[in-house]
């Protein structure tokens, strides 16, 4: 896609057209399954045991810092996160407090900046709505802290599978070749793109906000029937799971075809029915850049939360993340860039010598 | 290749690494790399030197700059393993070529052994290898190569003590100042220093024709056509002034004092921005005479008047050191602060933030009387100053104006300066000047604070950020070490507990609350901990948030660790109170309250034993 990004359309696809670019993809890389991280999973949940705590908050430890865990301890990392992740639901159910979040793309530095203004985990639930790869320069680190955090407190952080938890975007945008410059392999990609199979695709907290990374599908009308999809695979390019995936809220009303290529636009009224047939008090969704970190649409019916301020490190938008407190009260806080030491505070001013 | 041959061959390392090394990833030709010392040292020095060094040789001539890198590094670490320094001129040669590469960071790897290498030569094999290397490099026809030359002289020319091979080698230097590419010169340029510091250091060597050339240097230097060669001259004259100084030797300082004011008024904004940036340690090299100083005043001026932003924010970081080396009230008075006036209303905020940094120091030099009438006004005036860092730097560093003046004449007018950035929509203003309450709370007082800030310290524990929370918690936390547990008790504690309720229905505020009680919990008695603390814990062991339940899990391990220090009096509430507590939160349904809970009861557990 162009990188130019104009910034004064107020919701801008992030990637307008990512499944137009059909690639030449190997088999070998796309075979789900192939880095065996789910070659011997548990038939049941499993309890983490005092090594296995040590050892992820040994992990933690070193994530929180930026730096990477190794081919090794990746591989073990998976494989407990499997162990976590297949046994929650296609619409997993989130209990109020939590903090609702949206794309991050690999800043890592941002959503560090993120729990310095919404509270650590686990002291703060936290829910994410997907993408944690791609774009930014540390996905290797935000979605391993993001997993090892999810393992080591999984009631206390859900993580929903974004359209960029895929084989297929994530070779074209960035996550593919930052495994293989920071690990010299693919082996680590492979780990992790098996182990998106497994997120989560959406989330329910407390009955009333229905969270998902893109938007509504023409082929769901109630939640219980999301809960009958299909969802360990590659996201498809078409159908169910797809939309809910990549399809963006829009000004006409009823369905429209997306312009990214895969997904739908949808209207109000379909917002609308959709809350009312499921008595639903909000869709909160991702997705898309919005410049001041949220967006409401469709009369509060939903709203667009975005967590990766000055997305790809150029588009000046401010972050956003949603507090939902144990009486539904929301509240959103906006913030802007992390401030990295050692980098010169830039003002904004232009020096006379450019005027 | 390296099938054919096995682990007890003796060629075995280095075979493979040749296998290694001939990997078409670069990854493992770089790991492999890494690992030649071990080759070397499994080989011998003999074997390292007939071969290893041979075959690194080839290496270093046909790869890429990453191996090349870590090959340079290793070669500065390889005198154990050739045998010894009377071997290590072997080194030389493939340090040379390195030293020629294209990539600066292999050069600067290559030199920087070679300079490790020098160090351990003796006279003699300095004569015969290092000098001819110099000599190759400095006449090379690729200007990366002499690039490399300029940072190797150092390593010999005060270990030369023969004065006319010391004297052909500075005129090789001057050649290299001299030299067409502006890379050269630059890096020439910047080595200069480095080598006049060592001549201060062994001061019977250089004689009046070394210096002869060196002054010619530094001149050149000074009239380099290129603005990136011109302001080293800064650094050099530095080095030129401190070299004088040490032998007492005033005789240059006219000349040299002309130096620094044409430097001063260079048409180059960046070398004017080198000599204001290091103003304070150019001119203290002149205080040996007052007429010096104060002929600096003029030029000093100018800096601060100059066009460019950047160079007056290098300049007003410079006033206080300035002022102090002029120690000369009137002229301060009459000259520098109408400067300070001016610059304290500078269109740049970056300049104005950077005078506000040191300003308040130049309350040392004045008397009370100056310091009130002249320093003050300023400072009022910043504090108002629209750009929050110019405030906060004010503010963080009034002590010195306090030591002079005392705490009351500011006081009145810091309260609005705070309040004002106490509620700035930036969080990291907020954040900023929370850190600095402390600071001032012992500077102002328990009195002062209770009346004007207690209020505000306590609302930051209401903020939407989480970091602002946070940081209130600690701030309140210090302040009690500061006025003690008493006032802790009476104005924080009590108020803490009479909180709003209705706030209380959010999480978010019972969460900080009880994250406030406990980081107090150090700081104050044991008594206040059970009749204050204790039973505001107890109050929401059984909260319907998780997240509460299991920080009121690490909060008993807290209340017991504080009460271990006074068992004859607490044992029973640990046992009584806080141990049935845990057990109770040991059995809750959520993982995590388990979790704390157990952790939390073996803790308390321990303590009673």
């Amino acid at each position: 896609m162009s990188t130019e990004v104009d910034v004064d359309v107020p919701m801008q696809d992030a990637e307008q057209s990512d499944l137009d670019l059909e690639l030449e993809l190997e088999d070998e890389l796309m075979k789900p399954g192939s880095s065996g991280i789910a070659d011997h999973k548990s038939a049941e949940p499993v309890k983490l045991t005092t090594t296995s705590i040590g050892q992820l908050d040994a992990w933690i430890e070193k994530l929180v810092k930026c730096e990477v865990l190794s081919e090794d301890e990746v591989a073990r990392l998976c494989k407990m996160a499997v162990d976590v992740l297949q046994f929650e639901e296609n619409v997993q159910p989130v209990n109020v407090p939590v903090t609702i979040c949206g794309d991050v793309h690999g800043q890592f530095h941002d959503l560090i900046e993120l729990f310095k203004i919404g509270g650590p985990c686990p002291d703060t639930n936290y829910l994410f709505m997907g993408d944690y790869v791609d774009r930014g320069y540390y996905s290797v680190e935000t979605v391993s802290y993001l997993v090892a955090m999810k393992v080591r407190y999984p009631s206390r952080i859900t993580i929903l599978r974004g359209n960029h938890e895929s084989r297929q975007i994530t070779q074209v945008y960035g996550f593919y070749d930052e495994c293989l410059r920071k690990y010299g392999s693919a082996s680590v990609w492979k780990m992790f793109t098996d182990l998106f199979d497994y997120f989560p695709i959406t989330a329910l907290v407390d009955n009333q906000i229905f969270c998902l990374h893109g938007g509504l599908s023409p082929m769901i009308e109630t939640v219980d029937q999301v809960r009958d999809l299909n969802r360990i695979q590659e996201v498809p390019h078409e159908g169910p799971m797809c939309d809910l995936l990549w399809s963006d809220p829009d000004d006409r009303g009823g369905w429209g075809i997306s312009p990214r290529g895969a997904g739908f636009t949808f209207g109000q009224d379909i917002s609308e029915q959709f809350n009312h047939t499921n008595n639903l008090s909000l869709i909160a969704r991702a997705h898309q850049l919005v410049m001041e970190g949220f967006s409401w649409s469709h009369q509060q019916n939903v709203i667009t939360i975005f967590s990766a301020p000055n997305y790809c490190y150029r588009c000046g938008n401010q972050a956003a993340i949603m507090e939902v407190d144990e009486n539904h009260n929301r509240q959103l806080l906006q913030y802007d860039p992390s401030i990295r030491p050692g980098e010169p505070t830039v003002t904004r001013k232009t020096p006379d010598y450019f005027l | 290749m390296g099938s054919e041959i096995s682990p007890e061959d003796d060629i075995y390392p280095l075979a493979l690494l040749m296998d290694e090394l001939k990997h078409v990833d670069v990854i493992n030709r770089v790991e492999a790399m890494q690992r030649i010392d071990t080759v070397a040292e499994a080989l011998g020095p003999e074997r390292c030197r007939d071969e290893l060094i041979p075959f690194l040789l080839e290496v270093a001539q046909d790869d890429e700059d990453e191996v090349f890198a870590i090959l340079a590094d290793q070669l500065g670490k390889f005198t154990q393993y050739v045998g010894g320094p009377e071997h290590l001129t072997i080194l030389i040669q493939p340090l040379e070529v390195l030293a020629s590469a294209e990539d600066t960071v292999v050069r600067e790897k290559a030199v920087m052994s070679l300079n490790n290498i020098a160090q351990e030569l003796s006279e003699e094999q300095l004569f015969n290898a290092f000098i001819p290397l110099i000599q190759n490099l400095s006449t090379a026809d690729w200007f990366s190569a002499k690039v490399s030359a300029c940072g190797l002289f150092k390593s010999v020319l005060v270990r030369i003590k023969d004065d006319s091979i010391r004297s052909n080698m500075l005129s090789m230097y001057l050649q290299l100042i001299e030299d067409e590419t502006p890379m050269v010169r630059r890096s020439a340029s910047k080595n200069l220093p480095s080598i006049i510091d060592l001549f201060a250091q062994n001061q019977s060597l250089p004689t009046p024709e070394d210096w002869k050339s060196i002054s010619t240097m530094f001149q050149k230097i000074m009239d380099d056509d290129q603005d990136s060669v011109k302001f080293l001259a800064v650094d050099c004259l530095i080095s030129i002034l401190k070299y004088f100084n040490k032998n007492k030797d005033y005789s240059n300082a006219n000349d040299l004092l002309e130096s620094t004011k044409k430097l001063i008024t260079d048409e180059s904004w960046r070398v004017r921005y080198m000599i204001a940036d290091k103003f304070e340690e150019v001119a203290s090299q002149f205080s040996n005479d007052e007429a010096y100083i104060n002929s600096l005043v003029e030029p000093f001026i100018g800096l601060c008047e100059d066009n460019e932003a950047d160079i007056r924010k290098a300049i007003a970081k410079q006033l206080p050191g300035f002022v102090s080396l002029l120690n000369n009230p009137t002229v301060v008075l009459e000259k520098i602060f109408p400067i300070i006036r001016s610059l304290s209303m500078d269109d740049n905020e970056a300049t104005r933030a950077s005078l506000a940094l040191t300003i308040t120091n130049i309350a040392d030099v004045l008397d009370r009387q100056q310091t009130t009438d002249n320093l003050i006004p300023v400072l009022l005036d910043m504090l108002k100053d629209e750009f929050p860092e110019v405030r906060l730097n004010i503010i963080g560093n009034l002590k010195a104006v306090y030591d002079v003046v005392g705490v009351q004449l500011l006081s009145e007018s810091l309260l609005p300066a705070i309040t004002e950035l106490a509620n700035d929509m930036n969080w990291r203003v907020r954040l900023a000047i929370i850190k600095y309450i402390p600071i001032l709370a012992e500077q102002l007082g328990e009195e002062f604070f209770d009346k004007q800030l207690r209020e505000l310290c306590l609302s930051w524990l209401w903020d939407t950020v989480y970091s602002i929370r946070n940081a209130a918690i600690n701030n309140i936390k210090r302040l009690t070490e500061i006025f003690g547990d008493k006032w802790c008790q009476e104005e924080i504690i009590s108020k803490l507990l009479k909180f709003d309720t209705q706030l209380l229905e959010n999480f978010v505020y019972r969460f900080t609350l009880l994250s406030a009680l406990t980081t107090l919990i150090p700081v104050v008695s044991q008594k206040i901990t059970a009749e204050d603390i204790l039973p505001f814990i107890n109050h929401l062991a059984n909260d319907s948030v998780p997240n509460i339940r299991f920080n009121i899990a690490k909060s008993y391990a807290a209340v017991a660790e504080s009460f271990s220090k006074d068992l004859n009096t607490y044992q029973d509430t640990i046992k009584n109170t806080i141990i049935p507590a845990l057990k109770n939160l040991n059995e809750d349904e959520d993982i995590d309250v388990k979790y704390f809970a157990s952790q939390s009861l073996e803790k308390s557990q321990s303590i009673l034993q």
